[in-house]
């Protein structure tokens, strides 16, 4: 048992800490600056600071530095996740390219794909979306219905695309659809992976408006749209393949980031309870909410120790497998932990803007919100359950 | 960053796992419930803990023990909650500790060594039952070195050699067999232990010098620590036993672990004894290296231990059905000593309200709270 990481580590630790105090505004550190910020303003301040981190060389952390990354060690990359949300720093403006298709292109693609595909998504000069649910296939997605036809050199692409996130920013869009019609009902096969430009005629963007009013993501419309047959990832017909693949680079994630953004999340719900009445004494006295808040900071607690573990694990070269999905179900399950707290604690108030101390509310408020949809996407939690179940407890099917 | 166990430590749960598995197992454990007047204390099992190191390891080296840390302490723990182990295998390590941790060199001389070996058997009395996990709850009163005191629910007191009682101003080795010293069974449903009350009517005690506050307070902790590590021992066994139960009991045509309802819930309690696991290693690790949140992992791990071993060993009864409910089947092993262990040192509500006293009441700017002091108060209060 040794907590401590090695000189190495520490030492990007320090480095990333100093580039962070150089470079991240006091301002866009507190919530209230971001609360302010129409959605648009917000994605462009974002864009404009990630592409200044990753000029400055602290994108890929640990990807290898063939593919533009740092070359750093998995524990770097935790380190960068830990700073990152221990200063309050701006959300990636390409999350799911970072997660899913760069490193699923690194493994796949042609040589000709990983130079053209990594560098710009590093730099966000060009945001990816992900297409896979449709109306008709969510967490079951080997149901989706979207045809890719091909068509000489091209693919003919007709269907709907549906929960997109960045679908009104996004440039490209990995989507899965069927490439061939032959496949004898079976519904895994018969599927590619086509990475497709956005800015066509055939491509439409919808926003859709989530229950916190923002429009995060959207819908994407394919009406005869084209794809180059070059631009298939993994090989036509082995999307499914691909997408499992593609899914399973979530597996190396520690949860430290979700961690330290939880915990911050903690302390300000603290802070509230502190401020606020209940039966005639701050409502952090109350017996029953000390329970509630000590709970969730119990389940946050046990998180970061499971990041621990996840990341011994990874540093050692094993592969959690399906094991990783407990990850999922953990740090979600934690984050609306907290946002309960933090609701009970509001009572009555829940949902005003600020306080009449002028404490302000609105990014508690929001992330209580959120918490409500991180247990639905990239697997709902019952699906998740199912396969803590059957893959790692060996339940039968 | 190496959070997981070393080899030796590895080495040290494989032999108390094949010592269990072939010398000690259910059959064994059995035999304790269908004799409740024993004394609960198997020979054999008693021999091999002396012999195998078990009751030597927080023992320094200088006074014949390994000298090894809490952490390795709790590794065996874990593995005595998996087995339902009996015996005063706890109350004679926390006697150690109190000795190491208070006691003056000629009292650990004294003592140390033969505690270690086995020789002397140990039980402990260091909080009211029901009360917050402080120094204020001492049991017993003392004057001049005079004890008295009624000391509830103590383990294994009718077989203790040596005594360890917290009384207002520190810690006291009493002699069980000592004038003004009485001890009377109480009957357990959990038969892994023996429980007895012990009165003290004018007992002459021997001062632990050393027995601040606060160190009061870090044997609290040692004890919720491991018995946070037995519980999980407890909760990791109950889960495996029943999914491997419910792989293979057929319904309607089918194994019924394949119903959906058992496999979240089975899948819920896996992820919570997996949460609770990591927390119980956290908590030895952070006494051993005297961590600052040493006290807030203590709190969290017993507190995370209890709530799982309570699903987890009530699911056991409730996904085995009425085999489940029966005297003939292990489950009610678990579930007993579960819920024995689920409130001892304090229970999962009192634990979660001293995460409260350190991180809410605590002033946001304040340097780290020296939290013994207020905690004590905070139990006064």
């Amino acid at each position: 048992m040794d907590l401590r990481h090695s000189e190495k580590d520490e030492q990007f630790r320090a480095e990333f800490r100093a580039w962070l105090d150089a470079s991240l505004p006091q301002e866009m550190r507190r919530p209230e600056f971001w609360a302010d910020l129409s959605e648009e303003e917000s994605f462009q301040t974002r864009r404009t600071w990630e592409k200044g981190k990753a000029q400055d060389g602290f994108a890929g952390i640990a990807w290898p530095t063939e593919y533009g990354g740092r070359g750093g060690t998995p524990t770097m990359k935790a380190i960068y996740d830990e700073e990152m949300a221990r200063v309050g720093a701006p959300s990636t403006v390409n999350a799911l390219g970072l997660a899913f298709l760069a490193p699923t292109v690194m493994a796949l693609g042609t040589e000709e794909q990983k130079r053209s595909i990594i560098g710009p998504l590093l730099h966000c000069d060009v945001i990816w979306c992900q297409g896979f649910s449709e109306p008709g296939a969510g967490s079951d997605l080997a149901a989706l219905q979207m045809r890719a036809e091909p068509q000489g050199e091209e693919y003919l692409l007709n269907g709907q695309k549906i929960w997109t996130t960045n679908a009104m920013h996004g440039d490209r869009i990995f989507t899965l659809a069927r490439t061939s019609t032959s496949d004898g009902g079976k519904r895994h096969a018969g599927m590619s992976m086509l990475l497709v430009d956005m800015h066509q005629p055939g491509v439409e963007s919808r926003p859709l408006k989530q229950m916190t009013g923002a429009s995060e993501f959207g819908e994407v419309f394919f009406t005869d749209a084209t794809c180059p047959r070059s631009d298939v990832l993994g090989g036509e017909g082995n999307g499914w393949a691909t997408a499992m693949l593609l899914l399973s680079f979530e597996r190396g994630s520690s949860a430290i980031g979700q961690y330290t953004e939880f915990r911050r999340q903690w302390d300000d719900v603290v802070d509230v309870a502190r401020a606020l009445d209940r039966d005639g004494r701050p409502a952090a006295q109350d017996p029953v909410l000390r329970q509630s808040l000590a709970a969730a900071l119990v389940e946050l607690e046990c998180l970061k120790y499971h990041s621990w573990h996840v990341l011994t694990q990874t540093t050692q070269g094993r592969d959690l497998g399906f094991e990783a999905s407990m990850t999922k179900i953990m740090w979600s399950e934690t984050f609306r932990r907290v946002s309960d707290s933090y609701e009970a604690v509001l009572g009555t108030a829940f949902g005003v803007p600020e306080l009449g101390s002028g404490l302000r509310l609105e990014e508690l408020t929001s992330l209580a919100m959120w918490s409500r949809s991180c247990t639905i996407w990239g697997g709902s939690q019952q699906v998740q359950r199912t396969v803590v179940a059957e893959r790692v407890l060996g339940l039968p099917r | 960053m190496h959070f997981q166990l070393t080899d030796e430590q590895r080495a040290l749960r494989d032999a108390a796992r094949s010592y269990l598995r072939d010398r000690f197992g259910p059959r064994q454990v059995r035999a304790l419930y269908e004799d409740p007047d024993s004394d609960g204390v198997p020979a054999p099992l008693w021999q091999a803990l002396g012999e195998q190191g078990w009751l030597a390891v927080l023992v320094p080296e200088e006074h014949d023990g390994i000298g090894l840390g809490l952490l390795d302490a709790a590794v065996l723990a874990r593995e005595f909650g998996a087995g339902t182990v009996p015996g005063p295998w706890l109350g004679t390590i926390l006697v150690g500790e109190a000795l190491r941790l208070a006691g003056s060199p000629e009292q650990q001389a004294t003592h140390l060594p033969d505690l270690a070996a086995g020789g002397v058997r140990g039980a402990v009395a260091l909080l009211r039952p029901g009360w917050f996990p402080s120094p204020a709850g001492a049991p017993a009163s003392a004057r001049d070195g005079v004890l008295s005191g009624r000391l509830d629910l103590v383990d294994y007191p009718s077989t203790a050699d040596l005594l360890v009682v917290a009384a207002q101003d520190g810690l006291y080795l009493v002699d069980p067999a000592a004038a003004g010293v009485t001890v009377s069974p109480v009957d357990a449903l959990d038969r892994t232990t023996r429980l007895g009350t012990v009165l003290l009517d004018g007992a002459r005690g021997e001062k632990l010098p050393g027995s601040t506050p606060a160190v009061v307070q870090d044997l609290l902790d040692r004890a919720a620590v491991l018995v946070a590590n037995d519980l999980v021992g407890i909760a990791r066994k109950a889960v495996t036993d029943t999914v491997e139960y419910d792989k293979t009991r057929v319904q309607f045509g089918r194994p019924v672990g394949s119903f959906q309802a058992l496999k979240h819930s089975l899948a819920d309690l896996h992820i919570g004894v997996t949460f609770a696991e990591h927390a119980a290693t956290y908590s030895a690790h952070a006494a051993d290296v005297d961590a600052p949140d040493r006290q807030l992992a203590a709190s969290i791990a017993k507190s995370k231990a209890a709530d799982v071993s309570r699903d987890a060993t009530g699911a056991m009864i409730q996904f085995h059905g009425g085999i489940g409910y029966t005297w003939e089947h292990d489950t009610h092993f678990y579930f007993k000593r579960s819920k024995r262990l689920e409130a001892a040192y304090g229970d999962a509500a009192q634990h979660r309200e001293r995460v409260a006293r350190l991180l809410v009441d605590q002033a946001p700017d304040s340097p780290a709270v020296s939290a013994v002091g207020s905690e004590m108060s905070a139990g006064v209060a």
